[in-house]
């Protein structure tokens, strides 16, 4: 619980501004802010941890806090960008089962769902109001995430989903219990080098057929003899 | 000495990333079959260190302070199946692989990535059976399908990167939710009094303790993971298009290892649940989940033209028939439950090692482009009618026993799910039996078409299998029988 008034304001608004930036995700069409906004909700996820760090004190919290910052801030909106610029896509507009309105009304409708499981659930592990939000937005997070990946056609968006879903998992582990610190650490370097497979194998589906080479994987091209 | 232990397990993986970049460094080359030979001399150091671990430490073992990584009885009889399939697989990867770049489907750059993936999978997979602590093993199952993605991409094919990112998706989305269930799991266990934990052993102890309701919101979602990287219904999408297109080595690797993980850590789960007050509700989940999954892969491999298709969605059948196991709970159910995983694993890389003779054969696995295969291909032909008998389970295969047993346990709970799985069987079997009719009794006039000379090393393996599993289905070692009923009594049930 946080004892301290304003710190409790602070992150009522950066709950709100994350939600706001998944709904963004959900019906962004430009790949270049698509990894903006994915940029964006990360920096709020970090800036969660560290004023969770700087009530708690917790290293691991500020270890999270700098981790989310260098890798999922800079490196990997870095790296999707550099994939962008290497294919003939700019802009994802196929949307399949839901599209934009509807995708709205049902994260709302998700929201809520969450919210009525997780009052008669979690209410006695989670007393305190503000946790309880935090850890219901975590959990809608990862819902809509994972209706980016099944509504969205172009991967580099899905890998957004999955990534703007992991941001969620990440944050109701901030607001529900963190883990030692190792099992932190592994847990985000692991997802880390998972998005940068993806991302890889991604180049070889999202671009045009004319682009699509058998030597695609950068993996492979790095063992080829020069 | 016991991180030695630990070190062991890795290092011959290690050693080949190393030697690989490095030799990148020194613009040198490594030639498939030298790579395919350490790769068997990796799988024989680890057979060996294994067999060791059995017969010298004292079970369960644990290592380090934290106790996040352990060796029971259970991750180690798991552990000696991966050594097995490795050992075979890395032997016919040797014939496989070359073949596989003559005919220009593997590039010689991806060469390296492929033996690395493969080496490293045997390691991760090793981890995920020696994790005591659940986030570790959450973190093994996610580098697990890292690595099996990686390996199906490797091949110079669309299909396969589509199927690589399938898998992927499908699987580590269901593992976010069982990463939120672990969440949930660890913060019951400091409103229980202790300071937080995930191991397994802390975890039986403290499951009477803990909230029933919220402990089955987290149980739900961790198996909601495991089911997806189980391959089972409703999250097994994904497997047979990753198994109709990896290389036909890395498909029995993955049947026989990786599948085994996510159903390993459903059987530890149910084994913690029983001692909370949700065991029976959580059972019941299990059972209805086994058969859905029976039912659902039965009547897809009605009309099934692809034979990794067909033994794919086998793979979801039998998955489903170790978690119906599970689910009935009965110590006699899980003791089956835990053969069947050797006889599934062992039967199954047969079916895949003989799979990829026909596709080297035929170019293709569909049955309307196999002719003559008896003269062409004798061994795999037969080995694809006995994996096909063993698997459905016909007497004399040790499936065979394992079915009987889980089923007639299953009557212990209901007849008519007994009658039901029963008819599902029956679909499965005719199934194999249209498909082997349709695909083994075509001939073509054209009897000059090119034959693939199949290397030694690529029969060798069905061979031993063959021998292996008949072995398994006329005679069970009293040893085996002691030691899983060492695992049976060591998980509570």
């Amino acid at each position: 619980m946080l004892e301290n008034i304003p710190l409790n304001d602070i992150l009522k608004i950066l709950l709100v501004l994350v939600l706001v930036t998944s709904s963004l995700v959900l019906w962004q069409r430009s790949l270049t802010s698509l990894f903006k906004t994915y940029a964006l909700q990360s920096l709020l996820v970090a800036l969660v941890a560290m004023v969770f760090f700087i009530n708690d004190g917790h290293l691991t919290l500020l270890f999270i806090a700098l981790l989310t910052l260098f890798g999922k801030v800079f490196l990997i909106p870095r790296i999707l960008n550099r994939i962008l610029l290497q294919m003939n896509i700019r802009r994802d507009l196929e949307f399949r089962f839901l599209y934009p309105v509807s995708s709205l009304i049902v994260s709302i409708l998700l929201i809520f769902g969450v919210y009525q499981v997780f009052s008669n659930l979690m209410g006695e592990v989670m007393p305190d109001r503000l946790f309880f939000l935090g850890a219901v937005i975590g959990v809608s997070m990862a819902l809509m995430g994972m209706m980016v990946i099944f509504s969205r056609k172009k991967m580099l968006t899905k890998i957004v989903g999955y990534l703007s879903m992991e941001n969620g998992a990440i944050l109701f582990g901030l607001f529900v219990a963190e883990l030692p610190f190792i099992l932190e650490i592994l847990v985000l370097i692991d997802l880390v080098i998972l998005v940068l497979l993806v991302t890889v194998l991604a180049f070889g589906i999202d671009s045009t057929i004319e682009d699509f080479h058998p030597r695609f994987t950068p993996l492979g091209e790095w063992f080829k003899k020069k | 000495m016991e991180n030695l232990i630990l070190a062991a397990y890795i290092l011959p993986s290690v050693l080949l990333g190393g030697i690989l970049l490095g030799m990148r460094l020194f613009r040198g080359s490594m030639s498939p079959g030298i790579l395919a030979g350490f790769s068997l001399g990796h799988g024989l150091w680890h057979l060996g260190l294994s067999l060791w671990v059995l017969l010298v430490l004292p079970l369960p073992h644990y290592f380090m302070e934290s106790r996040y990584l352990f060796v029971d009885q259970l991750g180690i009889f798991q552990v000696l199946i991966a050594s097995v399939v490795f050992i075979l697989a890395a032997l016919y990867s040797r014939g496989y692989v070359s073949h596989l770049l003559s005919n220009k489907e593997l590039d010689i750059e991806n060469l390296p990535v492929f033996y690395i993936g493969f080496n490293l999978l045997l390691s991760v997979i090793t981890f995920a059976f020696f994790s005591n602590n659940l986030a570790l093993f959450w973190l093994f199952l996610e580098l697990s399908t890292l690595f099996s993605a990686l390996l199906i991409a490797t091949l110079n094919a669309r299909d396969n990167l589509v199927a690589a990112l399938k898998y992927i998706f499908i699987a580590s989305t269901a593992m976010i939710f069982a990463f939120i269930g672990l969440i949930i799991l660890f913060s019951l266990t400091r409103q229980a009094g202790s300071p937080g934990t995930l191991n397994w052993d802390e975890l039986a102890s403290l499951a009477p303790l803990l909230s029933p309701s919220v402990l089955g919101l987290s149980a739900l979602l961790i198996l909601t993971g495991l089911l997806a990287k189980s391959g089972l219904v409703p999250l097994h999408n994904w497997l047979p298009a990753a198994y109709a297109k990896a290389p036909s080595v890395v498909t029995a690797l993955m049947s026989a290892t990786v599948l085994n993980i996510g159903i390993v850590g459903i059987l530890r789960l149910s084994a913690l649940l029983r001692q909370s007050q949700i065991g029976e509700t959580f059972s019941n989940v299990l059972v209805g989940f086994g058969i859905l999954s029976i039912g659902v892969a039965a009547f897809s491999m009605l009309s099934r033209r692809n034979l990794k298709k067909l033994v794919g969605f086998s793979s979801i059948e039998h998955m489903g028939i170790m978690l119906l196991a599970i689910g009935i709970g009965t110590p006699l159910a899980v003791f089956w439950m835990l053969f069947h995983t050797l006889a599934h694993s062992l039967v199954k890389s047969g079916l895949f090692f003989s799979a990829g003779i026909i596709r080297r054969q035929y170019g293709s696995d569909r049955f309307d482009r196999i002719f003559d295969i008896f003269r062409l291909q004798p061994v795999a032909a037969w080995g694809v009618i006995m994996g096909s008998a063993a698997i459905v389970g016909l007497p004399m295969f040790p499936v065979f026993l394992s079915e009987l047993n889980i089923l007639i346990q299953l009557g212990g709970v209901s007849v008519w799910l007994v009658l039901m799985v029963l008819f599902f069987l029956l679909l499965v079997a005719s199934s194999f039996a249209i498909f082997l009719l349709k695909a083994f009794t075509r001939s073509e006039k054209n009897t000059d078409r090119p034959v693939f000379r199949t290397p030694l090393s690529m029969k060798l393996p069905i061979y031993i299998i063959m021998a292996g599993v008949v072995f398994l289905g006329v005679c069970q070692p009293q040893m085996l029988a002691d030691f899983l009923n060492q695992i049976v009594k060591g998980l509570g049930f």
